[in-house]
């Protein structure tokens, strides 16, 4: 016998934390190798990591709903046979482990991008046991049943199973107790009006990218001071620059927006306000300025809100960008993205401008501290050297975090943006 | 659509009645559709009129008949002449077909489903036609459940004529029992009707172009039945290519080379059993974009949804085993979906049934299969020689076989070959859906003397191998 340090491994490209989703073991149980530990959220799916040894759990280092760090100890095992040298078994046992479920994960999500199936399975033997009755009470209750942690015997899924899951019963962290609160709260406020209530409502556990993009938003709201500025944007040059050059786009199959020449102007102005292009780091009490753009591009699916990032932006032309905008958003809406793809943006843009919304308040991608809002562009009454005129307008919707970046910049740096692309002949002053 | 034609509104429209359409039309009606069934022929589809229910009842008349003529073998002697009067024998089979046609009728009036007749074809992706003999009408719906079923597959080289080149519909309408027959394929098909006519009186060939029988079957099943067949004079003839055939009026020659050499078989009827092929094509499916797959079975996902919204499609047209019972579970998927259910195709064994002599049923993994599947499994007969009911009944041959994982003593799969087999499977079906082990089965009371027993002392003795 040996205590093992069990460390989380690496679950994906890059991935350095993931949610603990479901501990299927506790102190005391015994635990074969290669059977499923815990089941862990990253940012695009549910990944089920096996034990890396065969032996008795002696502590278990993290609770359900809490975030764990890779390569942190998340429990100790008491191995039978001998484990005898601890860092030499971690990069022999922990490489196969982890990469079996990251290349499961990925053909699940090819194979079936349409149901959230986000379960792994490891190996043949983990059959779902339960009843027909207890599957079609899952299937009613939108539960993945093979996410259900089994308190039957021999693995057996009962109907409670089932209906604990549902009511996310299991989790444990801080942060759970408090929706717990919300629900409990607007559960008793359901009851008070209940016979008030004529029509029908639908349950649905929240979870995976959803419940992903809940949890950034408020993260994002409770740490950053938002604070966003709105301004109109004459487009009449804009309009006619992309007119002129759809014609060329096309030859190369390319498919021209106005997106691009809108990023090559906020890089342009960000090189020149360069807190914009920034982080706080919370923990150590340090801005972090960033000398690189990579751009977040915020993307509807199905699925929800996916943010992915076209990494050096700036040394990228507007062709190219256009290319890659085009295939990370058709990529996007198939889930077929990578993880590594969707993060380590320093800017974000949002462009709502095809919903025909004008202006709004971007929420930051935290820890981001600036997003810049595209809304529509439209015709509108302006004056004009002196007379009113129709021109076209685009109207853009600036957040920044007043942590770090005061008013004052935020206008200038809006201003700048704006008149780039009034006059996106600048642009090419500005290409490198 | 053509000028004057007013389309008729409907909700939910299934094309097909039979065990797929039929189910799937009640089923959304007591859901609180409402629903319009159409059809081209009678109620019922293949199962009832021409596939499951008159083979059975053929199969049956020949089971009998057999028996009275061993009935000596217990005792009992039949002095005068048995004869069997094939005229007899199809109205009884056709007043069986015509009770349970009647009652898919009464079920559809019950559930106030209203039955259309008429050739189906899709003019949109919200409407079709449907034209019978002297009207057209042009119906425009919310859902539409396709569950058009199969046809038998036609040799190019040995074509239906209907009268001595038969395909299995002509099959179980002779009116005299052939003096010889030559079945081409030794599928389920070709193996049932086949055994029938030899136990009622027919010189029969088997004609496989494969190199053994039930291809596909776990040839420990198949080798019991191989056996039967011997023992009444059905002859089969394995690696057996057939070249082509000729009705010369009063007899039909089939030329097959078996083992590179030409040989030819003369007989008064050819049954071409060689497979079956989803009624997709004619229904202007391609028109509308509903996607099939290379053997043109309409693609589906796991809520019987095909690639076009508010299109559904069940059973055998929708590929998969072709078994009228999965069309009906299909069915009821289909219509809860359609009703706003979460329902989903999730089953963990699909029984499958023989009914050769004798009977062959097996569900879940065979051995060979939960060992590709990653388990260890364990596997244990029981004979029906040692069991009291079967040699009571005078039919002992064949086993009853339990299939379980090694490790856990989860029950994977049962594959019996024996008397009743096809009613025997519905409890091995079950526990598997239930998750059961082997020892659930072992531990299960089984009235004594049936043939069920032997399920349970396979499982005995499968639960003693684990535990040694």
């Amino acid at each position: 016998m040996a205590a093992y340090q069990f460390k989380l491994p690496d679950v994906g490209e890059g991935i350095h934390e993931g949610e603990i989703v479901k501990l299927f073991v506790k102190a005391g149980d015994k635990i074969e190798e290669f059977a499923p530990f815990a089941e862990i959220q990253t940012d695009k799916a549910v990944v089920e990591i096996p034990s890396p040894v065969t032996g008795t759990v002696k502590e278990v280092k993290v609770e359900e709903g809490e975030i764990a760090i890779v390569h942190s100890v998340i429990a100790v095992i008491d191995a039978e046979g001998d484990v005898a040298d601890q860092e030499e078994d971690q990069t022999t046992t922990e490489e196969p482990a982890s990469a079996e479920p990251v290349k499961e994960e990925k053909t699940e999500a090819k194979e079936d991008n349409k149901t959230a199936k986000t379960e792994t399975t490891s190996n043949k033997k983990q059959k779902v046991l339960a009843m027909p009755s207890t599957r079609k009470l899952a299937r009613e209750l939108g539960v993945v049943i093979t996410q259900v942690t089994a308190t039957g015997e021999h693995g057996r899924i009962t109907a409670d199973d089932v209906k604990k899951f549902a009511e996310g019963g299991s989790t444990k962290s801080a942060e759970a107790d408090e929706v717990k609160l919300l629900t409990e709260k607007t559960s008793s406020a359901d009851v008070a009006v209940e016979h008030e209530i004529t029509g029908t409502e639908e349950r649905l556990p929240l979870r995976g990218i959803r419940r992903t993009i809940a949890k950034r938003m408020i993260e994002s709201k409770r740490t950053a001071a938002h604070v966003t500025i709105m301004d109109e944007v004459d487009a009449t040059e804009l309009v006619a620059i992309r007119k002129w050059a759809k014609p060329v786009a096309l030859e190369r199959n390319t498919k021209l927006t106005y997106l691009p020449f809108i990023m090559k102007a906020v890089i342009a102005a960000l090189r020149q306000f360069p807190t914009l292009n920034a982080s706080i780091d919370d923990e150590k009490q340090e801005i972090v300025l960033k000398n690189y753009y990579h751009i977040g591009m915020a993307t509807a699916t199905d699925k929800g809100l996916m943010v992915p990032v076209l990494r050096d932006a700036d040394r990228k032309s507007i062709f190219d960008l256009a290319d890659e905008i085009t295939d990370k958003a058709v990529r996007g809406r198939d889930m077929k993205l990578e993880a590594s793809e969707l993060k380590g943006s320093t800017f974000t843009i949002s462009n709502i401008g095809g919903y025909g919304a004008q202006f709004f308040t971007p929420i930051l991608n935290h820890p981001e501290v600036a997003i810049l809002g595209v809304g529509t562009i439209k015709e509108k009454p302006v004056v004009y050297e002196g007379e009113i005129v129709a021109r076209p307008q685009l109207f853009l919707s600036l957040t920044v975090d007043h942590r770090l970046v005061d008013g004052d910049v935020a206008a200038l740096f809006l201003s700048q943006v704006k008149r780039l692309i009034e006059s996106p002949n600048l642009l090419m002053m500005e290409m490198r | 659509m053509v000028v004057g034609d007013l389309a008729q509104e409907v909700d939910v429209l299934v094309i097909g009645a039979g065990p797929g359409g039929y189910v799937a039309a009640a089923r959304a009606a007591q859901l609180g559709r409402s629903v319009t069934i159409v059809d081209k022929d009678e109620l019922g589809g293949v199962c009832l009129n021409r596939g499951c229910i008159p083979s059975k009842a053929i199969i049956t008349a020949g089971e009998r008949f057999a028996q009275m003529k061993e009935a000596e073998e217990i005792g009992l002697e039949v002095t005068g002449e048995v004869a069997v009067n094939m005229q007899k024998l199809m109205d009884w089979k056709n007043s069986v077909v015509k009770k349970l046609t009647g009652g898919v009728g009464q079920l559809m009036k019950g559930n106030k489903v209203e039955v259309v007749t008429g050739d189906v074809f899709f003019n949109a992706k919200d409407a079709v036609r449907v034209v019978s003999e002297n009207a057209s009408q042009t119906y425009k719906y919310q859902d539409i459940i396709i569950a058009t079923g199969s046809r038998p597959f036609e040799l190019k080289i040995l074509p239906f004529d209907g009268k001595r080149i038969l395909s299995s519909t002509e099959a179980l309408n002779l009116q005299e029992v052939p003096k010889k027959l030559v079945v081409v394929g030794g599928g389920y098909i070709g193996l049932e009707l086949g055994t029938a006519y030899a136990k009622l009186g027919a010189e029969v060939t088997i004609l496989e172009g494969t190199k053994s029988l039930l291809p596909g079957t776990d040839d420990k099943l198949t080798r019991i039945v191989s056996r039967k067949l011997k023992k009444i004079g059905v002859e089969v003839i394995t690696d057996a290519m057939v070249q082509g055939g000729e009705n010369k009026g009063e007899e039909v020659v089939v030329k097959a080379t078996v083992n590179g050499e030409e040989k030819e078989f003369t007989a008064d009827y050819c049954l071409v059993a060689v497979g079956r092929k989803p009624n997709t094509d004619e229904i202007g499916l391609e028109q509308i974009g509903v996607e099939l797959d290379d053997r043109g079975f309409i693609k589906i996902d796991d809520q019987c949804r095909t690639s076009v919204e508010h299109i559904y499609a069940i059973g055998d047209c929708a590929g998969g085993a072709l078994l009228a019972h999965k069309a009906s579970y299909e069915g009821k998927v289909a219509a809860e979906v359609i009703a706003g259910q979460k329902s989903a195709i999730d089953y963990q064994a699909m029984p499958f049934v023989i009914f050769s002599d004798p009977e062959i049923a097996y569900t879940g993994l065979t051995e060979a299969q939960a060992k590709e599947e990653g388990y260890n499994p364990v596997a244990t007969r029981y004979s029906f020689q040692a069991n009291g009911r079967a040699l009571s009944m005078n039919q002992s041959e064949g086993f009853a076989q339990v299939v379980a994982d090694k490790e856990t003593g989860l029950l994977l799969g049962v594959q019996i070959v024996g008397p009743e087999a096809s009613s025997l499977i519905a409890e091995a079906a079950f526990a598997i859906e239930m998750g059961a082990l082997a020892e659930d089965l072992s531990l299960t009371i089984h009235a004594h003397p049936t043939l069920p027993e032997t399920i349970m002392e396979a499982a005995d003795s499968l639960v003693l191998r684990l535990n040694k």
